[in-house]
């Protein structure tokens, strides 16, 4: 028998009795013990002991919904209506086309990009939040475009993947919400995104009076909760009306187009296009395709010209967060 | 005979001596290590009530501090494994003065390391969300499971062994200490008699465990990592991560537990059994480690710098020229090359030059988690200035609350259980003079008088 | 020739003149004219193609041929109504123009065909419209993978199989302290 066989036994003498200093008294296991490493269950105790073994593993999978059970929590009712329907009865899919050949970052208005500050203005949303976001890109050659850039509403998600509890999650119309009363604040989310589209309130913001009065909903993500993530949610609330989103509607070139890809049809509140042949037509394009998210945000390129841009014409107005000073008292961070 | 039942009484006499004596630089440190937690209480109170607008974390840089310090808890957590479970089922005999306190720190570096977890959500009042409404798609749910099995496994891998020993302070501190220590002692013991089944039946928990352990311990690295490597962020998608952090891991845990090793072995006069072998010995993996972390540093970071993808030089110029060089570049030299050079020296080969790698090991450890966490976040990824990200006091205060808790609980532990894994020491020590060893012949110039300082 | 006479002359030249003109104008309309036919399938099914054909002929019954139809669909959404445009046919040998076209909505579709035939200055239209019926979903979101046996499952199995082992160490626990209790010491060791 080797040396190391015999380590395995805990070889420990007897609690200290001088009177009996016989090594050779401890007993030695015989070799059939060491074959079966030591211990002979025998066959019933064996099957006794995969019986309660199996029954003590086998609710794992289904833990949430016993514990749900067991603390007597209902699965709280996502705070959604119906799903956006067409008038056939299927459902919406809702998509987002921004051309920009008409978008100048609003340099003709001479305003902060009027998208940005209609979606601050009907959200609430906290300084310094940009849901959609006009960012200053630039093109080869030296110029510059400017890509409003909401959440993409990917139809493969990293933020909805990676989620522990479930709080951001996809609904049948493809669009991607934030269920606040959910949220962890784990901010695994944010750091998925590779779009930069996702905002944790770091502190308490301010609240404005009008939104107190509002039931809470994932539709329209107010009022706001600390320690969670909030994101440009595609107006659902107001899309299943038949109200286009503030950003559509605040664009003062028509640049923003809304559509369902299931009617196929887009508009972006003056002219109703197909929305297949648009994009085809236009050489549309998605950001960061390669990375297999699958966005529904769709982009012409382009760079203001239809707009009368030049593309050396840099810079855009800062983003303003005017409810803000509605508010005493605002409470706001840097991002 | 005598002599070895002289050196057995001298063991356990070493064994016990810290539960029973209790001097006044033991509650002078507990005193100072619970005064370092309540200042961490405390900002931790002002954090829940202001949010976490109080770090310096922000959404461009969403992770920071808190994460890369429960990555590198986790991380040192591993020293348990490695040195109780790796060496033990290779047989390796020098181990056994170790294997205690290893086993002590993987369970403590646990428990401070969920608690960074803890303290990082923006809604810890639904901390109960993830137990019932968990996905198990995602890679934070992993974490949950992987680290709830891997702590049930190292508590039990640190009682079972401990049981003879435990029986042992029961029977020899009967009527000698405090009736709530007799009654702990007799209940933790579980009635061990030392009779025959009785070790037979030690012994097979003690091999399953051993096995299991393994497996369990390199999985829950590997799930802490992919937490950043199932993200898009471009220095954290590679498919390396796994292996990366889980020699990161042991490697860290070595040198968290040389540096414990010391200080106990000098607080509690462990001279004779923790000997300058074990260091020595601890050290070399250490360096074996530190050559495996800089084959993997070169495998991630020569890939990726040859092509230069869209961010990666980014990333490359922030850690090795710019915002983040001084950081990465000791993380480099002073912890991964360092270690070797002082194992390779024969003057800095012994227990102060391996104590002093310990400690550069240590710093270039949570250095480099914390590297990790801030660069991956640091790219970025639309057309924007990128942001900078500096901790402000509340995290660097619950950063020394978490190595005080560890501290805290280490020391807590020395005083209650024993240290040294007694009746695993004198197996070891009864079957030296037998077998001519292959290692160490030089075994007895090194030991020290017993009582002897370091 | 009296005076009345030649008033009720000059008259006539211009009654006949001015009906003249717009004879002239009309024939002129009527002339360059092409008259578009359209048939549309009675039942439409919504995604599935279709072809919405448009036939146009000269007055004299000859085909007109490579002239450019565009077709555009009234349609409405989100409060707009307007005229999108579907898709553009060019006339064949036989002065048709096909368009083949896809359906997205059930209901009433109307389509309105513009055209300008060689020679016109004008652009002329031409509508139609028929029924689709359907309640099929169309849009499909990307595809996914899915391997068999690659789920959650697995991960349940493996975990389940590690907690069991360590529920059996428990039980060896439990077995150790039993075996420490005075008068049991025959129990286990006799079991085997």
């Amino acid at each position: 028998m080797s040396d190391r066989a015999r380590h395995k036994r805990p070889a420990l003498e007897k609690p200290e009795q001088p009177e009996q200093p016989e090594q050779s008294e401890r007993p030695r296991p015989d070799s059939s013990d060491v074959a079966q490493g030591g211990y002979r269950v025998g066959r019933r105790g064996l099957l006794r002991l995969l019986g309660l073994g199996a029954l003590s593993a086998a609710p794992l999978p289904v833990l949430p919904e016993v514990l749900r059970a067991a603390l007597d929590i209902g699965d709280p009712p996502r705070p959604l209506k119906k799903a956006a329907r067409a008038a056939n009865g299927r459902i919406r899919q809702w998509t987002m086309i921004i051309d920009l050949r008409s978008c100048d970052g609003c340099q003709s208005v001479g305003k902060p990009p009027q998208c940005t500050l209609a979606c601050i203005e009907g959200h609430f949303a906290p300084e310094p939040m940009e849901w959609i976001e006009v960012f200053e890109g630039e093109l080869p050659g030296g110029g510059t475009q400017f890509i409003p850039t909401p959440c993409q509403h990917c139809q493969n998600p990293p933020c909805v993947n990676v989620c522990p509890v479930a709080a951001t999650f996809s609904t049948p119309e493809g669009t991607v919400l934030i269920d606040q009363d959910r949220c962890i604040g784990c901010r695994i989310c944010m750091a998925a995104c590779p779009y930069d589209r996702r905002f944790f309130n770091w502190g308490d913001a301010p609240v404005p009076p009008e939104s107190l009065l509002v039931d809470y909903s994932a539709e329209h993500q107010v009022p706001v909760r600390k320690g969670t993530v909030m994101k440009c949610d595609f107006c659902p609330d107001m899309a299943r009306t038949g109200t286009l989103p503030y950003c559509v509607q605040g664009c003062p070139q028509r640049a923003i187009y809304y559509g369902d890809l299931e009617e196929d049809i887009a508009t972006n509140g003056r002219v109703v296009v197909s929305a297949s042949r648009f994009l085809a037509e236009n050489d549309a394009y998605r950001l960061k395709e390669d990375l297999g998210t699958g966005p529904r945000v769709y982009y012409i390129p382009g760079h203001g010209e239809a707009v009368g841009r030049d593309v050396f014409t840099p810079e855009r107005q800062p983003t303003e967060w005017p409810w803000m000073e509605r508010v005493e008292g605002a409470v706001t961070w840097q991002r | 005979m005598a002599a070895l039942s002289e050196w057995q009484r001298r063991l356990e006499e070493t064994a016990l001596a810290p539960v029973r004596r209790t001097g006044l630089r033991y509650w002078a440190l507990v005193a100072f290590l619970l005064a370092v937690i309540g200042w961490g209480a405390y900002a931790y109170f002002i954090q829940l009530r202001d949010g976490l607008v109080v770090t310096g974390m922000r959404d461009r840089i969403s992770w920071g501090l808190y994460i890369a310090t429960f990555v590198f808890f986790i991380g040192i957590s591993h020293a348990g494994t490695l040195i109780s479970a790796i060496l033990r089922v290779s047989g390796a005999r020098w181990r056994t003065p170790v294997t205690r306190m290893a086993e002590f720190i993987t369970v403590v570096a646990l428990v401070c390391g969920a608690s960074f977890v803890i303290i990082d959500m923006g809604r810890p009042d639904r901390l109960l969300f993830v137990f019932v409404y968990g996905r198990w798609q995602s890679p934070i749910i992993w974490d949950v499971l992987a680290i709830t099995t891997y702590l049930t496994a190292s508590i039990t891998y640190l009682f079972v062994p401990m049981i003879p020993d435990l029986a042992m302070f029961r029977d020899r501190l009967a009527g000698r200490t405090s009736r709530w220590r007799g009654w702990l002692y007799r209940v933790v013991a579980i009635g061990w008699q030392g009779k025959p089944s009785q070790r037979r039946l030690l012994a097979s928990a003690i091999g399953v465990l051993m096995i299991l352990i393994i497996p369990i311990a390199v999985s829950v690295h590997t799930v802490v990592s992919w937490v950043f490597a199932m993200t898009l962020r471009v220095p954290w998608n590679s498919a390396l991560f796994g292996a990366f952090f889980v020699a990161g891991a042991i490697f860290s845990g070595i040198a968290i537990l040389i540096i414990v090793m010391a200080i106990l072995r000098r607080v509690y006069h462990l001279g004779e059994y923790v000997t300058e072998k074990h260091f020595v010995y601890l050290g070399y993996l250490m360096a074996a480690f530190a050559a495996i972390m800089i084959y993997a540093n070169i495998s991630e970071l020569l890939t990726h710098g040859y092509k230069l993808e869209e961010g990666v030089e980014f990333h490359f110029r922030q850690l090795f020229l710019a915002e983040f060089a001084p950081l990465f570049w000791f993380y480099l030299l002073g912890g991964l090359v360092a270690p070797i050079v002082i194992a390779l020296l024969p003057a800095t080969r012994n227990v102060r030059g391996m104590v002093v790698a310990a400690i550069l090991v240590t710093f270039a450890m949570w250095i480099e988690r914390f590297v990790i966490v801030v660069t991956g976040l640091r790219v970025p990824l639309m057309p924007y200035e990128p942001a900078d990200y500096f901790p402000t006091w509340i995290e660097w205060s619950l950063l020394a609350a978490g190595l005080a808790l560890f501290a805290l609980l280490i020391t807590i532990f020395s005083k209650v259980f024993p240290i040294i894994a007694v009746w695993e020491v004198a197996e070891e020590h009864e079957s030296m003079p037998v077998v001519p060893e292959t290692v160490e012949p030089a075994a007895p110039e090194i030991l020290e008088p017993s009582g002897g300082t370091s | 020739m009296n005076l009345t006479t030649r008033r009720a002359t000059r008259a006539a030249i211009g009654f006949l003149g001015a009906w003249a003109m717009a004879a002239a104008l009309a024939v002129s309309a009527f002339a360059s004219h092409v008259t578009p036919t359209t048939t549309v399938p009675d039942t439409v099914t919504a995604g599935e193609e279709m072809s919405i054909p448009v036939i146009l002929r000269a007055a004299d019954g000859a085909a007109v041929a490579g002239t450019t139809v565009t077709f555009y669909l009234h349609a409405s959404f989100a409060g707009v109504t307007g005229e999108a445009e579907i898709g553009r046919a060019v006339t064949d040998d036989t002065g048709l123009a096909a368009l083949t076209y896809k359906p997205r909505l059930a209901g009433h579709h109307e389509i309105r065909m513009e055209y300008l035939a060689p020679g016109d200055d004008e652009i002329q239209v031409a509508t139609t419209a028929f029924e689709a019926t359907g309640d099929v979903q169309l849009y499909r979101t990307e595809p996914s993978v899915s391997v068999p046996g690659l789920d959650v499952g697995l991960l349940m199995a493996v975990v389940s199989t590690v907690w069991m082992i360590l529920f059996g160490v428990a039980l060896l626990l439990v077995a150790i302290a039993r075996a420490g209790k005075p008068g049991d010491a025959l129990s286990l060791e006799s079991r085997g």
